[in-house]
């Protein structure tokens, strides 16, 4: 089995974020670390190897120089290889440009499988995946909780929906965005370690991917941060006045109901 | 390209979703302001009376009555909507960032190559251009995103973002007729739903929270009955959820679902910023907790220190009695 794996490199939820003067740019702390929901897709793509030997990995991330870290993680933990594609010249904000040239690069590697998080938890979009099936051609299926290898070319998925599970057969090659819930992804060896030092991390440039001209453009973004500001910030807390629990209940009734409104 | 504006309505057992009306609401107000005309489309199957339910709601109910569309699938709801689109040619076409409309809505947007926002919690104008707000880093920052007016654009909105409001328009119901055929490398092999009356947590106005301190899963029981009373739903943190004492569909949290309802409640929750990340933009956030020095109290508008054990069986009979006033 050929498995993709994308993943992205973001702030940890602790990293600073400062926003500049004029609102139109973010200041991160350099605290990064891989996105939380692809670890689930990398231990997932480890699992399937271990079943079917003759597998191969490969990890792919669009980003910046500092991304090569978290490749170099998914090589510790059991990947085959690593690419980075580097978005230093180009747009890497629009989800459409990302997916794009995500499912470029897809196509130029071949694949069987391809994984990804359900979700960034920078930008929160849960767009990429969804969006390179689509440039792909291939079926995906959001938030799998359990993924088995059939014989027959296919895969059985089993995924969260409104209020329930779906279990589906599909034909390879696809597209799965994982989640919490599907596997408990490992922490590396220290072999792993060694060995990810070792390998290299292969750069390409966008530029030799077959995306259109226009999405490598440097005003390809159809969206466009306007500014950013900070959330409203709520009022200090009212801690309810009363010695026993039933004045604290009251307190509080009336409060939701007099002062907020709320109920 | 026309101005107009399409809402996406999505259902569920036969009644519409709150947060599709509350679309369809924020979508006459964007459709007046582009003076242009607001399109409810509801595709599935015998949907007529959720068709004549939404006329007072929209300038149009568009409708796509199949029996293959009874089940939602991508392949066939992206087909059919795109279709619409192709007929209809709207300029902005809003949909719910829910389950559903996070997994067909990028894949529309990726086959008309146009810009897609989601998870957006506000529009705003300036001049003629739509501004459409978005949370980012677990609603640490604020961005306002504009598209580039020459394309369609594609929003999801988080539920409980806007209010209803009542519908006074007087839409009529155009039906369309549009093949649907399954996609060949999808085979369904089983759905499991469990049938449950009760909103989804991620559109509940009431959420009651639990975490560690709530100290079992059979003392989850009070919980629900407040939920219940509420017409809310039981939340959970992931403590909770690790220990299996309540499903991963109840998690709120970076890791878990993003809510955002009218009263957030947490009874033993210490307020971890992963967990705080899932319910900061709640309107009103109430903690109840007995040490004073809890980190949620920092987040919350109202803050009770004590033994929820004692607390809570009195706060529902108070709540009962609010209730019984109305
Ligand atoms: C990558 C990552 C992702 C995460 N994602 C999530 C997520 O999505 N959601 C989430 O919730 N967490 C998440 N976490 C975990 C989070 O960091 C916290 O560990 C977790 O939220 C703590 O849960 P808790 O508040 O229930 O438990 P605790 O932190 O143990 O707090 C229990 C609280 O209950 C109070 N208490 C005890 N008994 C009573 C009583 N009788 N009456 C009143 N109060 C009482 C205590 O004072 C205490 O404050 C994540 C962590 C990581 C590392
Ligand atoms: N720049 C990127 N490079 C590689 N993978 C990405 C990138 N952005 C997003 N992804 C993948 O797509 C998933 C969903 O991201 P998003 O749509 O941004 O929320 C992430 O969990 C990653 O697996």
């Amino acid at each position: 089995m050929n498995i993709l794996v994308f993943i992205k490199q973001v702030a940890d939820t602790e990293a600073r974020i400062i926003i500049s003067s004029d609102n139109k740019t973010l200041e991160i702390e350099n605290k990064y670390v891989i996105n939380f929901f692809d670890e689930f897709a990398i231990e997932e793509a480890i699992r399937i190897k271990e079943k079917i030997k003759d597998s191969r990995i490969t990890i792919c991330t669009y980003g910046p120089a500092r991304s090569i870290e978290g490749l170099r993680t998914a090589i510790a933990m059991g990947a085959d290889r690593a690419f980075l594609i580097d978005s230093t010249n180009y747009e890497s904000d629009d989800p459409l440009i990302v997916a794009e040239i995500l499912a470029a690069f897809a196509k130029k590697e071949g694949f069987d499988c391809i994984l990804c998080g359900r979700q960034a938890i920078d930008d929160e979009n849960a767009n990429i995946g969804a969006m390179a099936a689509e440039f792909l051609n291939i079926p995906h299926v959001n938030c799998i909780t359990r993924l088995d290898v059939l014989e027959n070319g296919k895969v059985r998925v089993e995924s969260e929906i409104e209020g329930g599970k779906k279990v589906l057969d599909i034909t390879l090659p696809v597209l799965l965005t994982t989640q919490k819930g599907l596997n408990e992804p490992r922490v590396p060896f220290i072999t792993g370690v060694m060995k990810a030092m070792k390998t290299e991390i292969i750069t390409i440039d966008p530029a030799s991917l077959d995306v259109p001209k226009e999405t490598l453009d440097k005003n390809a973004s159809k969206t466009i941060i306007f500014s950013y500001e900070a959330p409203p910030q709520r009022l200090p807390v009212k801690i309810v006045e009363g010695v026993t629990s039933g004045e604290k209940a009251k307190a509080l009734i009336k409060a939701l109901r007099d002062d907020v409104k709320v109920i | 390209m026309s101005k107009d504006v399409f809402v996406f309505v999505e259902s569920k057992e036969g009644v519409i979703r709150k947060v599709s009306l509350e679309l369809l609401s924020k979508g006459k107000e964007i459709a007046g302001h582009l003076a242009s005309r607001l399109h409810a489309v509801v595709i599935g199957y015998q949907i007529n009376d959720i068709a004549e339910s939404l006329k007072v709601y929209s300038d149009s109910v568009i409708t796509v009555d199949n029996e293959l569309l009874k089940e939602y699938s991508w392949d066939t709801y992206t087909a059919v909507f795109a279709e619409l689109i192709k007929r209809y040619n709207p300029y902005m076409i809003l949909g719910p960032s829910t389950v559903t409309g996070k997994d067909f809505f990028p894949r529309l947007a990726a086959r008309f190559r146009s810009p897609m926002v989601s998870d957006a919690i506000g529009v705003d104008f300036d001049d003629n251009t739509v501004k459409i707000k978005k949370p980012l880093f677990g609603g640490k920052i604020l961005s306002w995103v504009v598209c580039r007016s020459d394309s369609m654009i594609f929003v999801t909105f988080r539920p409980n973002s806007f209010s209803i409001e009542a519908g006074d328009l007087n839409g009529a119901i155009v039906e369309e007729h549009i093949e649907v055929t399954r996609d060949p490398r999808l085979n369904i092999v089983s759905v499991e739903k469990t049938i449950s009356k009760k909103v989804d947590l991620q559109e509940a106005d009431f959420i009651i929270c639990g975490g560690r301190g709530v100290n079992g899963p059979e003392n989850f029981q009070i919980l629900e009955e407040i939920a219940d009373l509420m017409n809310g739903r039981v939340g959970a943190s992931r403590s909770v959820v690790d220990s299996k004492w309540r499903d991963y569909d109840d998690q709120i949290g970076k890791s878990g679902k993003t809510v955002s309802p009218k009263i957030y409640m947490g009874c033993g929750v210490s307020g971890a910023l992963h967990h705080i990340m899932g319910m900061d933009t709640s309107k009103v956030i109430v903690a109840i907790n007995k040490d004073p020095n809890a980190p949620i109290f920092q987040y919350a508008d109202y803050g009770v220190v004590d033994d929820m054990f004692d607390l809570l069986p009195i706060l529902k009979n108070e709540l009962q009695m609010v209730k019984e006033e109305v």
